[in-house]
């Protein structure tokens, strides 16, 4: 599972090394500690600040890494991916946003094929505060601690992890899984990911309009009886049907993907569903007070 | 992004799949008239429903036509104001049948969609408990079989026009790169042919790169596709959601934009518009900003932009150099109080540029009191 794969020291690469974007966010990366030991790029930059390879095959071979971040022009991402199966990455992480949608669909069945993990594409990337990141979550909303982050909008979770952190409550684990309709993870594929780690006490779900992840998590927790509590702050109550809204998947259609739709499904199964980021905030934080008295008296 | 029915059936008739004859007015005086009587007018909204909402009308005279032109094209249906109609003719059949093929996200593969009883009738749980359907690879070779399997089982005076039908959909959908192709109904005649009654077809706005044809219809369409025709031109979201709305926004990334908006809704607000202006877009030219500073003063009624960037890679003393020069650039700017939330790299020296200028843009840092702020100064002169 993803939370096995990514361990601190993991060996990472950057598949579109040079490019402006590519450039910064490996340095921005290597700062924050993550071991990116090389990248890919069709061209030489004397600047960078790993070894640059031609391929995958290539850079994979002569440092081991097990994971890349794909930061690459749109119409790219799936021949990236590719290549990174091919070169033996278990882990891909797609930060390019634009991804088309049939693309993306040959990515899913191609990374499932081959049991590789595929996080994106449009995503922020992935996080264990302190000690790894992979893509561009902001340090300023980012900080060890016990919750389980998941969400679809890159922005709004980094507003909602600011306002927790600011509370004192950090993460666990943060997986942006992307705006897109067809990604490589979903919000239900992640929940074992949370309920099988010990350092996870409580989970954020950050959704939106469109699509059915915020649904399929919700028969997910119920049919797994998922006992963690979950809190889940859903964006787009004012979208109009018809008009997509910024990401390419949210968009609500005549079969569904309101607010209402999701909040209905999140409510039948437990979960805490906000309408404001500080109301999540203040539940999130009146939840984890009671959950550390209530392990307070049981060690006592 | 849903296509127009008129530009669905354009592109699908193009190819050779059957659709009635039918012609595009955007306005009720339109002179040209060349479809026979009886006829339908159809108002072209991306929304189904419309049936409905009375926004399908059959007509019989000219006189007819004239009326229920000038009625469907004063509609607005789930809040899109109808620019255009497609009148059509009407055609003969025996059945009514329903055939889709879409993206199926949660599976990760192609849903094929039959239906014996199409048209309305479709809503009906009898009928839904009979409807044919399968997920496949998404690839041609699977979506046809799947499509031979699925119309192999429907009845034998359907059964070859279904089959072709859905062969003729698949290479469309694989050929536009479409999430969804739904024919509904789909007439088919007494003699084994078949006429799409009506054509539902959305696509992938991430293609439009490498999809000409579809770039072009949009461009040539500009004022019937306004938000998707903005963002090819532009390369960013600016939605006007609420012509009278009392506060603009400018803002970047679409998740936090979105709940922006809920969060202004539940104070009994109405925000003008929504905005993903994508900072890391601008480099360095304030192009993008005057542009929307442009389109926010065309609001009547907003009297407070609010502004809010959580900057995760954008260097905000830059973002505020190109903020005042963008202001510069729309003089009606200045009528209007701007409150500016910020966070994250280079907020002093935003607020030092800010000050050098002697601007009167106040900034936050808390999105709360930004919100606070920009909500007091939207208030109505009493």
């Amino acid at each position: 599972m993803i939370r096995d794969l990514v361990t601190p020291g993991m060996p990472v690469i950057v598949q579109g090394l040079t490019g402006r974007s590519g450039r910064d966010q490996t340095a921005r990366m290597l700062k924050y500690g993550t071991h990116i030991v090389a990248g890919v790029s069709p061209r030489d930059d004397e600047n960078s600040a790993v070894p640059c390879f031609r391929s995958c095959a290539e850079a994979v071979a002569t440092t081991g890494a097990k994971a890349s971040v794909v930061i690459v022009p749109p119409l790219s991402v799936l021949s990236s991916i590719r290549e990174a199966v091919d070169a033996g990455i278990k882990l891909v992480v797609a930060i390019t946003e634009g991804m088309p949608i049939h693309d993306a669909l040959k990515a899913r069945a191609l990374v499932r094929e081959a049991g590789v993990h595929w996080i994106g594409a449009s995503t922020p990337g992935l996080a264990i505060p302190g000690k790894i990141k992979l893509g561009f979550l902001p340090d300023i909303s980012l900080a060890p601690g016990t919750l389980g982050v998941m969400s679809k909008s890159g922005t709004l979770s980094y507003e909602v992890c600011h306002r927790l952190v600011s509370r004192g409550l950090g993460q666990s684990l943060w997986v942006g899984v992307g705006g897109d309709p067809v990604k490589g993870t979903r919000f239900a594929d992640l929940l074992p990911v949370f309920a099988d780690d010990n350092g996870t006490d409580a989970i954020v779900v950050v959704g939106e309009i469109g699509g059915n992840d915020e649904e399929e998590l919700a028969q997910r927790i119920l049919d797994t009886s998922f006992s963690k509590p979950v809190f889940a702050l859903l964006a787009g109550r004012n979208a109009r049907e018809g008009v997509t809204m910024g990401h390419a998947g949210a968009l609500i259609g005549g079969d569904g993907g309101s607010v209402e739709a999701k909040a209905n499904a999140l409510e039948a199964a437990g979960v805490t569903v906000c309408a404001r980021i500080e109301e999540l905030a203040n539940s999130v934080a009146a939840a984890i007070k009671r959950l550390t008295h209530n392990t307070e008296k049981m060690t006592a | 992004m849903m296509l127009l029915e008129h530009h669905a059936k354009e592109l699908l008739g193009r190819s050779g799949f059957p659709v009635p004859e039918g012609i595009l007015v955007t306005s009720a005086r339109s002179a040209v008239r060349t479809v026979a009587l009886p006829a339908i007018v159809k108002a072209q909204v991306p929304v189904g429903g419309r049936g409905k909402a009375g926004g399908i009308v059959s007509v019989k005279t000219e006189t007819e036509l004239d009326a229920a032109l000038a009625g469907v094209m004063d509609m607005t249906i789930k809040g899109h104001k109808v620019r255009a109609c497609r009148i059509e003719a009407s055609v003969d059949y025996s059945a009514e049948c329903y055939l889709s093929l879409s993206v199926d996200a949660d599976a990760g593969g192609v849903r094929v969609v039959m239906s014996a009883d199409g048209g309305v009738d479709i809503e009906n749980p009898v009928v839904r408990e009979n409807i044919l359907s399968q997920v496949v690879a998404a690839d041609l070779t699977h979506v046809d079989a799947a499509i031979s399997a699925l119309s192999a089982e429907l009845p034998s005076t359907l059964h070859s026009a279904l089959a072709e039908a859905g062969h003729d959909v698949a290479r469309q959908f694989f050929a536009l790169e479409a999430l969804l192709i739904e024919i509904n109904p789909l007439f088919v005649r007494k003699d084994g042919s078949w006429i799409a009654g009506d054509a539902k077809l959305v696509i992938d706005e991430n293609a439009l790169p490498r999809q000409d044809g579809l770039r072009a219809l949009i461009e040539e369409n500009a004022a019937l596709y306004p938000e998707a025709a903005l963002k090819m031109e532009h390369g960013f979201d600016f939605v006007v959601l609420d012509p009278d709305g009392d506060i603009g926004l400018v803002t970047t990334g679409a998740g936090l934009s979105m709940q922006l908006i809920d969060e202004l809704v539940a104070r009994g607000h109405r925000p003008f518009n929504f905005c993903d202006i994508r900072t890391g877009g601008f480099k360095g030219d304030p192009a993008r900003l005057i542009q929307v500073f442009r389109w926010i003063v065309e609001g009547r009624n907003v009297r407070s932009i609010l502004m809010n960037f959580f900057a995760g890679m954008t260097d905000l003393g830059e973002l505020a150099k190109l903020m005042l020069v963008a202001m510069d650039g729309v003089p009606e700017m200045t009528r209007i109080p701007v409150t500016a939330r910020m966070i994250g790299n280079g907020l002093a020296e935003a607020r030092a540029v800010f000050a050098a200028a002697g601007s009167p843009i106040a900034i936050e840092t808390d999105l709360e009191s930004a919100i606070a702020r920009a909500t007091a100064r939207a208030r109505p002169f009493s």
